[in-house]
């Protein structure tokens, strides 16, 4: 149902909305992270120190090799090779005794961190409701919790690190530099500034260059994925040639991008390379008539170099690591976006366990209003069912009786005062015992990639293999549960075995039944199953709801007539309601359905008519045009 | 229909294909692609070549040219290999009479931007043909697939198929360049390499235990992390599909009370995923030092070894400098060859995937010298005992004959399993069977073009299938043969024009895959104007299940009414009032032909389709208990129980539109 998509998280997630661009004024979000860092600051303080001690040790490199090549350039000098080189194994041991255990206690810091978020991600993202998932779609949400937190890992990995590290470096290495010629270090160090800021604006002008690539990529990965969806319909209609050309398009406008990108990114890496090659060449020429005046030495004009290469990597990642923090900033902003949207239905603090249920269902004066919607779905309803009755609901699409179906078990924000289950409010009910007492079968047929049986046990998978069973016969699916090789272990859902649409239906209709609940709300669970199998699964609905309350709602008559009483919505409203005989006689809306949805003979006359009215009220309907023949 | 039945080893394209040896056989192929492209690709990897012996050259001027010439001047110097560097210095400062230091500096700077040149030239050109040789595989990837038969998208889940197009082309573009850019590290190693063997042979050697040592621990180290990386992606990717699940089915979570405990079962993924997390950076941090920490041995040897040379004055003082920048280059290809052969293996995975796509041989047979079918078909359709069996398993249609005059509309009746759709499929050719079983106006299907006949035969399907475009695409699907005008001439007979224009931008709204916009009612009606505008003199059609409300209902009938008008038509009916509308009744059940007549007649006949007429019409508890008798008596039909979705989903699975 729901595409698959590339099928690999981790990477982009395609059909994810656009992401919107980091700057500087999101920064402020990065302190909502601190809660998250703050448990951890002693091991990160810890962490930080060990690293910079590393780098120190670092610094004694250039120093070393600064010692042995003044011995030897100085021929009245007794060479000094064992020592520098006995210091340079000192610190590639230093390095593996504080380096490794600081980076990854630092490293392990952003494991932890990402965790933690992941985690109350979940648990907030499972208690919202409808209005919640009408902003966020699962793509988004996905996003968010793949793209957005990873990027917030690096930020704590590298990024806050980074900059600390960046800036002891340079303070280290120059103090190192000016020790050995001030001028020379002047002269040298000029360029970098510059480096830093055009490498930080580079690394931000690639932006727009990416996202296009990306947008790209994403076009080809939909055209694709939609062209082998409909491939059956492309097929049928000798559409193939055509779509390997807009095929064709769509792959060379990428390669395109791609090659924008590339080549955009080229230019970045050679300018950024000509800015850093101005330090080597000043040292080359400057520093080397100061060594011919005799004001450095040549080691030291050496151990130039040796400085200039470790703090030029340090700027160059310093770019980086600004536009990253940008970025997580944003990614910040995006996570807390759905960490701080409060839960739309709560249990109120008086909520209290009801006794025994009865299964009354009564809906009084029930109005409702889509946030955002322009008019009420649901305008002051009155209806009810009472304990071990059938009713029905039928209406147009978009009439409200989802809505009404919903706010019994307050997957909408019932309001309080209109849903009452045994005369008691349900919103005085906590959700959990509401949701046991009345259980819904949603319209849309959902299967998680699990084994059939875990699927029809999701509310309590201790479920005997009897009572799944009578529930598989009672929703009519024996007969595909013999088909399935592995049985009630069949793995279904989207990774799993293919159901059909009615198989589907079945299966979540199973679902429900099994809990034997006092209330039954199905929401237009026969809709791809035909006729004679809805005979069969209503036979099966009395077998097992005799006593209990029910409340469904169908498009056809053959499913309605059944039910003690039928209630007709529309606009939010009852239009008519009754027993399927005092409906018919009404000569409303039902009857109309009735007359629809046969054949006998009798009613041709009354469709004639109503088609008749119906164009009436929709405009002139064009008159046949002969077959075969063209509009000029 | 399992995944034997076909007799193909499907399975093969689910399969998560890893390889671990090198297959020298795809590269070849791969070549076929890049062969256009072969100048743009060979010029970059010359440019490569070239770019590495200058950047070789960089190190001669800091250390010999520089520090023996002119700081700390060495005779020794000049006899010693140098590419006449240090001749060109001199050259350069005699004629503009300026410092050899100054002339030392020009050279070193001219050296640096012709490398960078160079470098820009080389990864421009590497990045347009590399491009282009993929784009070129891609498209005839999907070209092959989309000649592919409805029986290869039966077995194979299109999400499978679809990262082929997508996620494995792209490695292959890592794989191209990655090699490229390899090489442009790998040939300065041995530039490098010979410069300091030139020099001295006695530290080079010293030095270059290191190499071998530094390549043992990269093969350990990927070796070790192998394994570990991968349960580092596997445990992400169980992490993330459940949570995306969990999404997916909120409201069923959340009608279950099953917060709780799926909170702690990703709970647990997510402890899972920490801890290959935490194993895996234990190692990365190790190796990450390690990398690092071979140079600087390495520069420990050379000072100590190298600088005894130069006392001995074996080496000068700027060759030792620049065995230091050598080493460092030298070393930096060893880390990044490991990393290559993780991008190899994934590469060829992805090659091996690709060619396995491209070459699966399945295809409709084509007529060697189709037939040219006139400019308007009769319309007269014939099957004559048609039998067909999707191989390894039973027969669905046995010795099925009728035959049908030009602008009949026959109705095709019976319960799932019966074969009904199956003869929408083979009508329109989307299987191979045996000549002289089916005729249109008297040709063999099998002797016209599967393109040809497929615009003759118009099939509408249960499900719409809506592409992400404009209604005017999704009527047209881009034919440039359908104009404007005719797709919304089309709209207006079958009674869509109404409902377009009261969209927010009439034919122009956009519509998204799933079709969310639009009512399954409103789905109908343009698959009707789909197929009405490629006006086909034959129609097959399988009518929806779903039911809807009055109005669409009644508007949808009529549509029909007029769609199906002076056409031939099959229909597949669900609805009595539907197979009313048509000429002749055909009931098929197991594969057989069991009634062929007139409404009337089969009434008359008390059979099978009087049952099913009773059924739907009559009181429906008596109804159930007569079909309920009527199996029992006959064990025969089974009108009960399956749906026709169950199979019948005519050309293909279940679930497409829907929701």
């Amino acid at each position: 149902m729901h595409g698959g998509g590339g099928g690999r998280w981790g990477g982009s997630v395609v059909g994810a909305p656009q992401r919107e661009r980091g700057s500087f004024q999101h920064l402020g979000h990065l302190k909502r992270l601190m809660s998250y860092v703050r448990r951890y600051a002693v091991v990160l303080v810890v962490g930080t120190v060990g690293l910079a001690i590393a780098r120190l040790a670092l610094y004694l490199m250039p120093w070393a090799q600064k010692l042995a090549v003044d011995s030897l350039a100085d021929p009245a000098a007794e060479p000094y090779l064992l020592i520098p080189a006995l210091m340079i194994l000192g610190v590639v041991a230093s390095q593996f005794i504080i380096y490794v255990p600081a980076r990854r206690v630092l490293r392990r810091i952003s494991i932890a961190a990402a965790y933690d978020l992941r985690k109350r991600f979940f648990n907030v993202v499972q208690y919202q409701g409808p209005n919640f998932f009408n902003k966020f779609g699962t793509g988004d949400l996905m996003s968010r919790a793949v793209n957005d937190i990873s990027m917030v890992r690096m930020v704590v990995s590298f990024g806050a690190v980074n900059i600390v590290m960046f800036v002891f470096s340079v303070i280290a290495a120059l103090w190192f530099m000016l020790v050995m010629s001030p001028a020379l270090t002047f002269w040298v160090v000029l360029p970098l500034p510059f480096v830093a800021v055009i490498g930080f604006m580079m690394a931000r002008g690639m932006f727009p260059f990416f996202r296009e690539r990306q947008e790209a990529l994403a076009t080809l990965t939909s055209f694709t994925q939609e062209n082998l969806n409909g491939i059956r319909t492309i097929q049928a209609m000798a559409q193939e040639n055509q779509e390997i050309d807009r095929f064709r398009r769509a792959s060379t406008r990428y390669a395109q991008k791609f090659y924008r990108a590339e080549r955009y990114q080229v230019i970045v890496g050679v300018s950024m390379t000509l800015l850093t090659m101005i330090s080597p060449v000043v040292i080359l020429l400057y520093g080397g008539f100061l060594v011919l005046d005799g004001e450095l030495t040549i080691g030291s004009f050496n151990a130039f170099f040796g400085y200039l290469i470790l703090i030029t990597s340090q700027v160059q990642s310093i770019g980086w690591s600004l536009s990253m923090f940008t970025s997580a900033a944003a990614a910040t902003q995006r996570i807390f976006e759905v960490l701080d949207y409060p839960p739309e239905v709560v249990d109120v603090a008086e909520a209290q366990l009801p006794p025994d249920i009865n299964g009354r269902l009564e809906f009084r004066n029930f109005s409702y209003r889509h946030p955002g919607a322009a008019r009420p779905t649901i305008d002051g309803i009155n209806l009810h069912v009472d304990a071990g009755e059938t009713v029905a609901l039928l209406g147009r699409i978009g009439s409200g009786k989802s809505t009404i179906l919903k706010a019994a078990v307050r997957l909408i924000d019932t309001p309080r005062g209109s849903v009452f289950l045994d005369g008691r409010d349900i919103c005085e009910v906590p959700i959990r015992r509401l949701r046991e007492a009345v259980t819904m079968v949603p319209q849309d047929p959902f299967l998680f990639s699990a084994p059939l049986k875990e699927n029809l046990t999701y509310d309590k998978p201790d479920r005997g293999e009897e009572a799944i069973l009578e529930a598989v016969d009672a929703a009519g699916l024996t007969e595909t549960l013999g088909r399935l090789v592995n049985g009630l272990d069949t793995v279904v859902g989207e990774r799993g075995t293919t159901l059909s649409g009615g198989e589907k239906q079945r299966s979540t209709l199973a679902r429900g039944l099994i809990r034997r609940a006092d209330v039954l709300l199905l929401d237009d669970c026969f809709s791809s199953v035909d006729t004679e199998t809805e005979e069969q699964i209503l036979g099966g609905l009395q077998r097992m709801r005799s006593g209990k309350t029910t409340l469904l709602i169908s498009h056809r008559v053959s499913t309605a007539r059944h039910a003690n009483r039928i209630y007709v919505i529309d606009n939010g409203r009852v239009l008519e309601s009754g027993t399927h005989e005092e409906l018919l006689a009404q000569g409303g809306y039902y009857a109309d359905l009735e007359a629809v949805q046969s054949s006998q003979d009798r009613d041709r006359a009354r469709r004639g008519q109503l088609l008749r009215q119906l164009d009436g009220s929709r405009g002139e309907l064009p008159p046949l045009a002969p077959t075969g023949s063209d509009v000029a | 229909m399992s995944e034997a039945a076909t007799g193909r080893n499907y399975s093969a394209f689910d399969a998560e294909l890893s390889h671990q040896a090198l297959n020298m056989r795809l590269f070849v192929r791969l070549l076929l692609w890049a062969r256009p492209y072969r100048i743009t690709l060979g010029t970059s990897a010359a440019l490569v070549i070239v770019g590495a012996a200058v950047s070789v050259l960089m190190p001669v001027i800091q250390g010999p040219v520089v520090v023996d010439t002119i700081l700390a001047p060495n005779e020794a110097a000049e006899s010693r290999f140098n590419f006449g560097l240090i001749a060109a210095t001199e050259w350069l400062s005699d004629l503009f009479a300026m410092s050899p230091l100054a002339a030392a500096v020009i050279l070193f700077v001219g050296l640096t931007i012709s490398h960078l040149l160079l470098m820009v030239a080389h990864q421009l050109t590497l990045a347009s043909g590399a491009l282009k040789t993929l784009r070129d595989l891609r498209l005839d990837l999907f070209a092959s697939l989309e000649h592919k038969p409805a029986s290869f998208y039966d077995h194979v889940a299109v999400g499978r198929v679809m990262t082929r197009v997508t996620n494995d082309v792209e490695n292959l573009f890592r794989l191209l360049t990655g090699f490229v850019s390899l090489a442009g590290q790998f040939v300065p190693f041995f530039f490098a390499m010979f410069m300091m063997l030139a020099y001295s042979a006695e530290l080079t050697g010293m030095v270059l235990m290191i190499i071998p040592a530094a390549a043992i621990a990269t093969y350990v180290f990927r070796v070790a992390m192998r394994e570990i990386f991968r349960m580092v992606r596997d445990s992400m990717s169980a992490l993330n599909q459940y949570l995306q699940e969990d999404l997916m089915g909120i409201e069923v979570v959340q009608l279950s009370g099953r917060e709780e405990m799926n909170a702690d079962e990703y709970g647990a993924l997510n402890r899972e995923n920490r801890k290959q997390e935490y194993r895996a950076i234990n190692y990365e941090v190790v190796f990450e030092t390690f990398n690092t920490s071979l140079t600087s041995i390495a520069i420990a040897v050379i000072i100590w070894y190298g600088g005894g040379q130069v006392v001995q004055e074996e080496i000068t003082l700027g060759a030792l400098l620049m065995f230091n920048t050598y080493i460092s280059m030298m070393i930096a290809p060893v880390g990044t060859v490991g990393h290559f052969f993780n991008t190899l293996f994934r590469a060829m995975a992805s090659g091996e995937r690709i060619f396995q796509a491209i070459d699966w041989d399945e295809r409709l047979h084509e007529p060697e010298e189709p037939v040219q079918l006139p400019e308007r078909l009769q319309g007269s359709v014939e099957f004559r005992n048609a039998r067909f069996a999707y191989p390894a398993s039973d027969p669905v249609l046995r010795n099925v004959s009728f035959a049908i005059s030009p602008g009949e509309k026959l109705a095709v009746v019976g319960p799932t399993g019966a074969g009904k759709s199956t003869i929408i499929r083979l009508l329109a050719r989307f299987y191979d069977f045996d000549d002289g079983m089916i005729f249109v106006d008297g040709i063999d299907v099998n002797h016209i073009g599967s393109g040809d006949l497929r615009k003759r035969v118009g099939v509408v399907l249960q499900d719409f299938h809506i592409f992400s475009g404009t209604v005017l695409e999704n009527i047209s699907l881009n034919d440039p043969d359908i104009s404007r005008e005719r797709a919304q001439w089309a709209a207006r007979v079958v009674n869509a024009d109404t409902f377009i224009r009261d969209l927010p931008d009439g034919y122009e709204t956009e519509l998204a895959e799933r079709g969310h916009n639009l009512s399954q009612g409103q789905q109908q009606l343009l698959a009707f104007a789909r197929v009405l505008a490629s006006d086909p003199e034959i129609l097959v059609l399988d009518e929806a299940t779903s039911s809807i409300d009055t109005g669409t209902e009644l508007i949808i009938q009529d549509a029909l009414h007029k769609l199906t008008h002076g056409r031939t038509c099959i229909i597949i009916a669900h609805r009595l009032q539907t197979i009313r509308e048509c000429d002749r009744i055909l009931v098929l059940d197991q594969g057989t032909m069991k009634e062929l007549g007139t409404h009337e007649e089969l009434i008359a006949k008390r059979g099978i389709y009087f049952t099913l007429h009773e059924l739907q019409f009559q009181d429906s508890v008596g109804a159930a208990e007569l079909a309920r008798r009527k199996r029992r008596e006959e064990d025969g039909p089974r009108w009960v129980e399956r749906t026709d979705e169950d199979e019948d989903d005519v050309l293909g699975r279940g679930g497409v539109g829907g929701g």
